[in-house]
């Protein structure tokens, strides 16, 4: 199965940052290296194995986005799944951002009603008031958008909240998710889990959580550790996982190693991530001091099969 | 949790006036004796940019915000040996430190890469001389700083230049200087190399050092591991390594993965339980079980007469934290691990994941006589200071 995937915004804002450093294990200090992006770069990025995100990273010079709105409009515009629209925080030209914006969104509207957009405002490090900025752009952003739907994220390539951005852009991909959820929390029942988080294998976006499921939710929160109490935690723990994992990847990469498994007793908690299936890792969260590592590795080994079947059921 | 702790404090330090602290804790009177350090350097050369990153844990990029120093400014570092690092202003003459320069053990200066004019050396120079009077043992460090800023050749050539720079114009002055025989290390905020010299720095501070190094040297022959470190948590500093040479990049990978660990701990973190390793003497307590972490009365542990720090001077059954992560796949595959050894040292070590899976009771059975020895040492260490 294959989604499209458009990246577009003003030329500078950052669209091709985030894909190497999303994409391709980059270090967010490496960025400053890119070149600006010619016309389209096309990239396909095996996502889940049988999942093929197809990655338009659109230049955002206003030559290029000139011709993308007319010459090139119906190739750019048709059949995209997902349209990411980089705004970049400090813009000189908000009011040209603008207009373009408006002009894809028509595009998009004409060929791709169903497809889904998210905007990010990007390069949040360098905004003094953020959550200012934010509110006033969501403002601004729902009335251009009028009846259509988006969801608007502040990023920066230099903490956790590009992750959790991106994890919620994959998530609208994947089908069935929810499924996943399901089987996830059944499982972190059966290790004693406080919470069971699967990643994606390249990227560590997080697919799907024990607790995330839809209809499952409330009553799955978790409270499978034997002293029945109600783990509270920390709410962007998932997007600051991805970011740690994928540091340390980049660490490992450089002494010429990968990075396979990771596994912590801490006085806090205990915690296994392992390889689920080809193309996910998997992370276990334990609280119950009782619980030891090993077994849990057991439980993972066992699973695999379960989840191979589900994860290609789920994709075709 | 962090009411516990407050009351803790509360009860330690009453205590402290009639008796020295107790092993764990982290406050330190003035009745300890700390090594002290003198660092210096011209202005914006990056002193107190270099303390701020190795031990207040400040972002590097934040360093361009700090304020200039304009007074001698001591912290007090709690590493394997308590040190009192003196960050001195741009303008500070061996007259105007106010204690003679011989009581410190080690003296940093810090030189800004691009500063290749006379000022920096000349004012080392009259530092070192001042220095080499009073004390000749005196560790001279030169911390060639902010390497990031040139290219790869400019930095090499730049650092050899103020190396020979500094010599000879110790030489010039007079033959006796020969014998001051300064380190010079390449530094940057911006990566490891910080960490590195100053680890280096460290050791020669750290008077059971040669301790230390055997204990881990025998680690490692029976865990057939090719490199361990004993790295101070706090500061990713590593108090000591085998005998097998530093590898750069291994180095990193180990400074890396403490990082990366100490910021998992917090991440799962759940507010609900207290703890789940609770140390022995709180768990005896059916007061602190039930209260769950809320407020509580510093009552049952004031009554005892001994403050709860002084209860984890190393039971048996107590908790130390580890965790491992195995790296592939260069065969037969490595694993590299972490053991807490005491409150502030953890021991990492590079393992074949073969003997750590096939082998991993005898592995920490290794790990238990290690740490034993380290609590030993830390605990003579911490005697000698006090009693001194």
């Amino acid at each position: 199965m294959k989604k499209k995937v458009l990246l577009m915004g003003a030329s500078g804002s950052g669209k091709t940052s985030m894909r190497s450093l999303i994409f391709s294990n980059n270090p967010a200090s490496l960025t400053s290296r890119l070149g600006a992006t010619i016309d389209v770069e096309q990239n396909h990025v095996r996502f889940l194995g049988d999942l093929i995100l197809n990655l338009w990273d659109c230049g955002g010079q206003d030559s290029f986005m000139d011709s993308y709105l007319t010459t090139q409009r119906p190739t750019i515009f048709q059949q995209v799944g997902v349209m990411i629209y980089v705004f970049d925080a400090e813009s000189h030209e908000p009011i040209k951002d603008m207009e373009y914006y408006r002009d894809c969104l028509e595009g998009l509207r004409y060929f791709s009603p169903e497809a889904a957009i998210f905007i990010l405002i990007h390069k949040m490090d360098l905004i003094r008031e953020p959550q200012q900025l934010l509110d006033k752009r969501r403002q601004e952003l729902q009335e251009v958008s009028g009846d259509v739907s988006i969801q608007l994220f502040g990023t920066t390539i230099f903490d956790q909240t590009l992750y959790k951005a991106w994890s919620s852009i994959v998530h609208t991909l994947i089908p069935n998710a929810s499924i996943l959820s399901k089987h996830l929390s059944i499982f972190a029942q059966a290790c004693g889990a406080t919470e069971v988080i699967l990643f994606e294998r390249t990227t560590f976006l997080v697919i799907a959580t024990s607790s995330s499921g839809t209809g499952v939710a409330s009553s799955a929160v978790p409270t499978y550790a034997k002293d029945g109490s109600d783990h509270q935690l920390e709410p962007t723990r998932y997007e600051r996982t991805s970011e740690l994992i994928k540091a340390f990847k980049y660490t490992c990469s450089r002494v010429r190693e990968e990075f396979h498994t990771l596994e912590l007793d801490l006085h806090d908690f205990s915690a296994v991530l392992d390889e689920l299936t080809k193309n996910t890792y998997v992370l276990v969260i334990l609280h119950d001091p009782t619980i030891e590592t090993a077994a849990v590795k057991l439980n993972i080994r066992l699973a695999r099969s379960k989840f191979e079947t589900l994860q290609a059921d789920s994709l075709n | 949790m962090a009411a516990n702790h407050v009351s803790y404090d509360a009860t330690s330090s009453n205590g402290r006036a009639s008796r020295p602290p107790l092993n764990g804790s982290r406050h330190s009177s003035s009745s300890i004796q700390r090594t002290k350090v003198l660092v210096l350097g011209l202005r914006r050369s990056g002193k107190s940019s270099i303390q701020q990153v190795l031990f207040n844990n400040l972002p590097p990029k934040q360093s361009f915000y700090l304020e200039p120093t304009y007074r001698i400014v001591k912290t007090q570092i709690d590493t394997v040996v308590p040190l009192e690092l003196w960050d001195t202003p741009g303008h500070a003459t061996p007259e105007s430190i106010g204690i003679p320069i011989g009581q410190f053990r080690s003296l940093i200066f810090v030189i800004d890469i691009r500063d290749l004019y006379n000022q920096p050396i000349t004012k080392l120079v009259s530092f070192v001389t001042a220095a080499y009077q009073s004390n000749p043992d005196i560790n001279i460090e030169v911390f060639v700083h902010k390497s990031e800023k040139l290219q790869e050749d400019d930095k090499i050539e730049n650092f050899r230049h103020i190396q020979e720079r500094v010599t000879d114009r110790l030489l010039d002055l007079a033959p006796e200087y020969e014998n001051i025989q300064p380190n010079f290390y390449l530094t940057s905020i911006y990566d490891h190399s910080l960490h590195e010299a100053f680890s280096r720095v460290l050791h020669k501070l750290i008077d059971s050092l040669p301790y230390l190094e055997d204990m881990l040297n025998v680690f490692c022959a029976n865990s057939q591991s090719p490199k361990a470190f004993l790295f101070d948590t706090k500061s990713r500093l590593y108090v000591a390594t085998d005998a097998s040479p530093v590898d750069t990049a291994t180095h990193n990978l180990c400074c890396d993965y403490l990082e990366m660990l100490t910021s998992f701990g917090t991440l799962y973190k759940s507010t609900a339980s207290t703890s789940r390793h609770s140390p022995p003497t709180t768990s005896e307590d059916p007061q602190l079980l039930s209260s769950n972490g809320a407020s509580l009365t510093p009552s049952p542990t004031t009554s005892t007469g001994v403050p709860p720090q002084s209860s984890k001077k190393h039971p048996k059954e107590m908790f130390y934290p580890s965790a491992a992560t195995s790296l592939h796949p260069s065969t037969p595959g490595t694993t590299l691990t972490y053991h807490e050894i005491t409150s502030s040292l953890a021991l990492l070590a590079l393992v074949p994941t073969s003997v750590y899976e096939g082998r991993r009771g005898l592995l920490e059975y290794n790990v238990v006589f290690f740490r034993e020895g380290v609590q030993e040492i830390c605990d003579v260490e911490k005697e000698t200071r006090e009693g001194g």
